[in-house]
């Protein structure tokens, strides 16, 4: 299929603002009369609240109000109402806001704040699963039976179990009683942070007249409003909230949680609007953090390399609330089995409470955490079996037919791994592999990967498109443009829809609950399949509109109509025309009188038939698939033991290119993050609970000195069935498989399994030290 | 303890009380509305701050304004000619290294100091510029390749 505008380097007309500084992000809003709130954050991770004293506070300068939880009586969450909006009596973890100044300024509330005092009877804190589930473990939350939740999900009372899910696929035992071969590993897939450069935070505004009005950093402006009119008792549609540009999002700023803790504190003073926005150490500790996933697994093969059984036991740190994390470990859970086909699974997984802050998504979504240790056995496997490990994974690879964990059958187009992986190898091994010098040593690993989406079966894209009379297009989506490009992506998809010049559509810049469409939240790698689809379907509706007040002005049916563009014309008689334009707000005779539709139309999309899971863990729930392979060449320098990651490359099956560079940019984005947490990022908590490193000087964020010296990024265009033109979702997929190819490298050169992350140079100091090396 | 410093800030001057412990990034987002200069973490370690005092890449969070005073302070603002971008800008634009933006403002700033600086600095002294901040979204592979293409473009 020849494209106009697909697959061509349009560039996005929304980075002149960027590169100006003249985009307004949320820190930059300032509203009449505003107020700035800041948080006190407690001094245990799990205690006991047995007084605060407020009063200096609240007669410090330029003192508003002081708040704390007392008298909160509801609980929020979408799955599990599990989360509060400040603590109430007791604290649970290091960044929970305890209390809150409202001031004039930032500077005088942050001041105010040190003037508090409360007195805390410390618990014992629980900083990890295992911990937390031990026997006699306390409870981190003894009232967890009562919490509202959606069927499915259940919190174990009187435990630190959140929820469990276990999928079952055939008959696991009888798997393994067939294998001649067994291997089993634990790895682990520490704590980590977004980080994006843009810190989290909320502007919140109760109105006088009981409307609430909010501004966040987030990309889901409908679940903020739908929450905050529960909780207070509103109609839905009085409740505004807008999304002003975001500087970046990769996770954490998905589910409603800061903006709770925000309207809480600005419900106190109606008729002024309250801005918090995160310090760096709140950005770490009090927003949504990442993974905290261990994973065991145990995978059981036929002679012949033929993968028979599989079981995978997870266990989440999920923090001191579950709502945010709950769906991270179900979908780790069920696509633990990566790029494979096991006739038998049992897949099993823990949310598991813990004194740290609430896990929420994070770019790759519970995949990275549990294919890292499928992409590790494979190559432990392959070992035992003395075979290729190139060969044993192509012999297990998902394809048509394929039935995956969740009982679904893959077609050929959901995409095609064996070619990515093909591919990859391919350009890695275009150069060899330099041998053991005096300094260095080398190695190449492997790691193939696959992601499905994780989102409510409901969950939908909207689109509002209009023709304007000159006929150009105006374009209303609610997409979180969070720096991936969306609206460009839209505006390219609507542009070959409509066969107009891209120049000729304009997309919306803020998302606003009062104008937006309906989207459920900007998640998953979703916008281009289903946003897409929806821009899709509004192009042809619109088109449908021209054609149809064509039809009555030419006197024709509608069916003998065609469109380019500028022109809805007769098939056979190209003569008889009308310009797009004189279309567009209904055709107006000479004498006035003016017939046909206003061309606007709406349009929605969402995943055809995704369901809930049933009772064995199984459902319609993965379908847009994205496969790819990645691989690199390292060198691991002996002194130091530091890792440079000289080659990387990674293949993704997406369908279609809808731009190139921005979606080179995407995979470029995605490595980069998941080289961060593969050789350096950790966010450490002690025993206690407490941080170790919330601050960028202290978590080793990567920077340019870290990026591969050289990056291969290849695509392969299998289209699929959903999107639009084909196209599949790209933008969690390029960290999902980075730690395995690395460690699969690092087992190349060095010979030493790793089952942890981040990979630091002590830790391969130490092992080359055991090695005697 | 407050004083009066007198600078310039993108050519215009500029006359403030300012607080001892008053830094620049409060000066130009807070007093003079200049929210281009970006926040990302407080402690220089971000360099979305970044801004030019006397030429110079300095991080805005730490500099105390108070001795500002005499100094021209040159913001991202300040950059473009009416709808003119200035080339750093056009060339990080074109190389996909702009997503989110949130960092561009303090990179855009410490490319402009590097080039005029140093008009032929080489790849390892713009790595060096570079390594001062960070950035989520590109993976860097764009920005270094923008700022190359900026380079190039300002030698003419």
């Amino acid at each position: 299929m020849a494209f106009q505008y697909i697959g061509k380097n349009i560039i996005r007309p929304d980075l002149v603002g960027k590169v100006t500084g003249k985009v307004r992000f949320l820190d930059d809003i300032r509203l009449p009369g505003m107020l700035y709130a800041e948080f006190l954050r407690p001094e245990h991770a799990h205690a006991r609240i047995l007084s605060i004293d407020v009063s200096a506070a609240e007669a410090a300068p330029g003192v508003v109000k002081v708040v704390t939880g007392k008298g909160c009586e509801f609980r929020y969450g979408d799955n599990i109402r599990d989360l509060v909006p400040m603590a109430v009596d007791r604290v649970t973890y290091i960044g929970q806001p305890v209390a809150a100044v409202v001031a004039r300024s930032a500077r005088e509330a942050r001041e105010a704040v040190a003037a508090i005092r409360v007195e805390y009877e410390p618990l014992p804190a629980l900083v990890d699963a295992r911990d937390a589930l031990a026997e006699g473990a306390v409870p981190i939350h003894p009232d967890s039976g009562e919490f509202w939740h959606l069927p499915g999900i259940e919190p174990v009372a009187g435990t630190n179990i959140a929820n469990r899910y276990t999928l079952r696929k055939g008959d696991v035992e009888r798997g393994f009683a067939e294998s001649a071969v067994v291997v089993e590993g634990e790895f682990n897939y520490p704590f980590g942070s977004s980080a994006a450069i843009e810190p989290h935070g909320a502007i919140v505004w109760f109105h006088e007249d009981d409307t609430v009005e909010a501004w966040s950093s987030s990309i889901c402006p409908f679940i903020i409003r739908e929450e905050l009119a529960r909780v207070y008792g509103l109609p839905v549609g009085d409740v505004r909230v807008h999304i002003p540009e975001l500087g970046g999002c990769f996770g954490y700023k998905s589910d409603i949680t800061v903006e709770q803790t925000v309207a809480w504190v600005a419900s106190f003073v109606p008729g002024r609007p309250v801005k918090w926005i995160a310090s760096r150490q709140e950005d770490f500790l009090s927003t949504l953090i990442g993974h905290g996933i261990r994973t065991r697994i145990k995978l059981g093969a036929a002679r012949d390399g033929s993968f028979l059984a599989l079981r995978t036991e997870i266990l989440h740190s999920t923090g001191a609330s579950a709502d945010t994390g709950v769906h991270v470990l179900i979908a780790a859970t069920h696509n633990s089995t990566g790029t494979y086909e096991f006739p038998h699974c049992l897949l099993d997984g823990y949310s598991v409470y813990t004194n740290t802050p609430p896990v929420g998504a994070y770019r790759g979504y519970g995949h990275q955490e549990t294919q890292l240790a499928m992409e590790r056995m494979v190559e432990i496997l392959a070992r035992k079996l003395e075979m290729d490990p190139r060969k044993l994974r192509e012999k297990n690879y998902l394809r048509a037919g394929s039935v995956h964990s969740l009982g679904e059958r893959l077609y050929a187009s959901n995409g095609n791994v064996a070619e990515c992986a093909r591919l990859t190898l391919e350009a890695l091994e275009s150069a060899p592999l330099p041998p053991e010098d005096d300094r260095y040593l080398y190695g190449r690993g492997f790691a193939a990967l696959m992601k499905t989406p994780k989102g409510a079966p409901f969950s939908s894209k909207s689109c509002y498109l209009k023709f304007n009379v000159d006929g150009s297009v105006c374009i209303n989506m609610g997409g979180a443009e969070v720096g991936q490009g969306l609206r460009n992506t839209a505006r390219l998809i609507a542009a070959e829809c409509l066969k107009i010049d891209p120049s000729r559509i304009r997309l919306y810049t803020e998302i606003d609950t009062q104008f937006s469409p309906w989207e459920w939240q900007t998640i998953g790698s979703m916008f281009t399949v289903q946003g897409g689809k929806a821009v899709q379907r509004a192009c042809e509706r619109a088109i449908a509109k021209l054609k149809e007040t064509a039809a009555v002005v030419l006197r024709v049916e509608t069916d003998r109509l065609d469109y380019d563009g500028e022109h809805v014309f007769v098939k056979n008689d190209p003569a008889r025309r009308l310009t797009v334009a004189s279309l567009a707000r209904g055709y107006t005779y000479p004498d006035g009188k003016t017939v046909g539709e206003v061309v606007h139309t709406t349009s929605d999309a969402r995943l055809p038939g995704q369901t809930n899971p049933d009772e064995n863990g199984q459902g319609t729930m993965g379908m847009s698939y994205t496969f790819g392979a990645q691989g690199c060449d390292i060198r691991i320098e002996k002194a130091t033991g530091g890792i440079e990651v000289l080659h990387f490359v990674s293949t993704f099956d997406v369908g279609r290119v809808i731009n190139p560079v921005q979606i080179r940019g995407q995979v470029a984005g995605g490595v980069m993050m998941g080289i961060g947490a593969t050789l350096c990022e950790e966010l450490k908590f002690d025993r206690d609970g407490r941080a170790l490193n919330p601050h960028f000087r202290s978590y080793r964020f990567p920077t340019i000195k870290d990026a591969p010296l050289k990056q291969t990024i290849r695509f392969v265009e299998t289209p699929g069935e959903i999107g639009p033109f084909g196209a599949r979702g790209i933008g969690e997929h390029p960290v999902i498989g980075v730690a395995p190819a690395i460690l699969n490298a690092v087992y190349a050169a060095v010979g030493v399994d790793f089952y942890e992350i981040p990979l630091t140079p002590d830790k391969i100091k130490a092992a080359l030290a055991g090695m005697g090396g | 303890m407050s004083e009066t410093v007198t600078f310039k800030v993108n050519g215009q001057d500029c006359a403030l009380e300012v607080e001892k412990s008053e830094k620049l990034i409060d000066v130009l987002r807070l007093r003079l509305g200049l929210t281009g200069t970006k926040r990302g973490c407080d402690d220089a370690s971000c360099g979305a701050c970044t801004v030019l005092v006397n030429g110079e890449a300095r991080k805005s969070c730490v500099s105390p304004a108070s001795r500002l005073g005499g100094a021209e302070v040159l913001t991202v603002e300040g950059l473009a000619r009416g709808k003119r971008l200035h080339p750093v800008q056009e060339a990080l634009m074109e190389s996909g290294a702009v997503q989110c933006g949130y960092c561009t403002p303090g990179i855009v700033m410490e490319l402009c100091a590097l080039f005029a600086a140093d008009p032929d600095a080489g790849r390892e002294a713009i790595l060096g510029a570079l390594e001062k901040h960070l950035c989520r979204c590109t993976g860097y592979e764009a920005i270094l390749e923008g700022a190359l293409a900026a380079q190039k473009r300002l030698r003419g």
